[in-house]
């Protein structure tokens, strides 16, 4: 029953195994390119060999951040009954509308097809791919690195007036302040529980029950956090915080030879997945 | 309406963004129900209080955090694909918050209780209508979804939204703004 309570031990935001591999060593900016390619790519890619070519190419990276691949299983682990459920729903009704390919079996309106197949097993690898791929990038990289590297990343889009130094503030805070919430959450649960409260522990079929329960902890909550955010409003109005305005920065970033090769690299990577014709 | 982002949308935009980030990653974030979809989600609620309070362009920032965040955090194949997880979510607070303009002069409470509405449906049918297009999902799936965690999730936002706008913007008493400073700028 307490575990119900330890919300902030599930917390896996910003969540870094420091290794010191060279992919942990790469510039932020370039490693972010390097990934937002390789994930474009992905997402496009729908033949066999591509995505297989694509899943090689996951547990390589995990080789060279040497960074254990259970951290990558393990966020697979809980989405495989839906996986399976997904994917016999595809397989049945999908076969109207993947046109072409050899019809295998075809039934009333269930219709299965070369190509709802292969929509089918290319979704599910696709999923992988991108699991190990976002694993890859969160473990090897802190979240001040992160939001450094978006920041210069999207340094172009200032030319056309996007607010990008306010919008890695907003992520900044937004990260800065999950835990704090979850401890606030987790004192409300504990009081609202000492008054007879009960949470989760309805039947999952009795929806209006377990939301109901929700509303004693949710609604405080948006209320502490807004009452947070006028006491960050006023200590950064104080402290002449003016948004926009042009300032120094601490973390400076040189990219090297290897930062381009990652990004190449990527390039190269995505260009063959795409080009396997099969 | 000031113009561009104020100390005062960058930081409620972050402040609700990480309640969008604490939701999912606790799960407290779902409501389970049985359909394909898995879970009714409230996830999509910070950002349409973002979007009624401070405009349009803090709605979509906190769409964006959401979007993302339930990109990473996915366990279900759908919400891997970026644009089925991001790009629609971009959309509740924009719609929450012209829905509450063009209604906030009838009442207030009904302009706060429809945005909430309308910003729900938004994610709903924005999501389903992507992963349709990208095809997770067959249309008669979609539609079935719609209705049985589409119209829970936007019931329930209409009472958080309502609860938690309300009480901010304390209708009733004399309702001053709450900075100190910020409205002097």
């Amino acid at each position: 029953m307490s575990a119900e309570f330890e919300l902030t031990r599930n917390i896996t935001i910003g969540q870094y195994l420091p290794t010191g591999s060279i992919v942990h060593r790469l510039d932020p900016r370039f490693k972010l390119a390097a990934f937002v390619v390789l994930i474009l790519a992905i997402a496009i890619c729908n033949t066999y060999v591509g995505n297989v070519f694509a899943i090689v190419m996951c547990v390589w990276l995990f080789q060279v951040s040497k960074i254990p691949i259970h951290y990558g299983i393990s966020g697979i682990k809980p989405a495989i009954p839906f996986i399976i459920v997904l994917a016999i729903l595809q397989l049945l009704f999908y076969g109207g509308i993947a046109n072409g390919g050899a019809v295998y079996f075809e039934y009333g309106f269930v219709k299965i097809t070369s190509e709802s197949i292969r929509l089918v097993l290319v979704s599910a690898m696709r999923f992988v791919e991108v699991i190990f791929l976002s694993s890859v990038l969160t473990l090897s990289t802190s979240t001040t690195e992160l939001t450094h590297g978006m920041e210069r990343l999207l340094g172009p889009l200032q030319k056309v007036k996007f607010p990008v130094h306010a919008f890695a503030l907003i992520i900044t805070i937004a990260i800065r302040f999950v835990p704090t919430f979850a401890m606030e959450m987790e004192k409300m649960m504990k009081a609202q529980a000492s008054r007879g409260a009960d949470f989760g522990t309805g039947e999952w079929w009795r929806i209006v029950q377990r939301t109901k329960d929700m509303f004693p902890i949710i609604i405080p909550l948006f209320n502490v956090a807004l009452a947070r955010a006028e006491d960050l409003i006023l200590a950064m109005e104080a402290r002449c915080y003016i948004p926009g305005a042009a300032r120094t920065r601490f973390a400076h970033y040189t990219a090297t030879g290897k930062d381009y090769v990652a990004v190449g690299l990527s390039v190269v990577i995505s260009v063959i997945m795409l080009a396997i014709p099969w | 309406m000031e113009k561009g982002l104020t100390v005062r949308r960058i930081v409620i935009a972050g402040v609700l963004g990480a309640i969008a980030i604490l939701l999912g990653v606790t799960r407290l974030g779902y409501i389970p129900v049985p359909t394909a979809a898995g879970n009714a989600t409230i996830l999509h609620i910070p950002a349409v209080i973002g979007g009624i309070m401070e405009g349009w362009g803090v709605g979509m920032i906190i769409g964006l955090i959401f979007g993302v965040s339930s990109f990473l955090n996915a366990t279900v194949p759908l919400f891997k694909d970026p644009l089925v997880a991001i790009l629609p979510r971009l959309f509740i607070g924009v719609t929450a918050y012209f829905t509450y303009v063009g209604l906030k002069n009838v009442n207030q409470y009904v302009a706060i209780g429809v945005a909430g509405f309308v910003g729900s449906m938004t994610n709903t049918l924005l999501v389903l209508g992507m992963a349709v297009i990208r095809g997770y999902m067959a249309a008669g799936v979609a539609a079935t979804v719609a209705i049985t965690s589409g119209l829970p999730e936007a019931i329930v936002s209409v009472i958080v939204t309502l609860a938690v706008v309300a009480a901010w913007k304390k209708l009733g008493s004399s309702g001053k703004q709450k900075s100190k400073i910020s409205g002097d700028f």
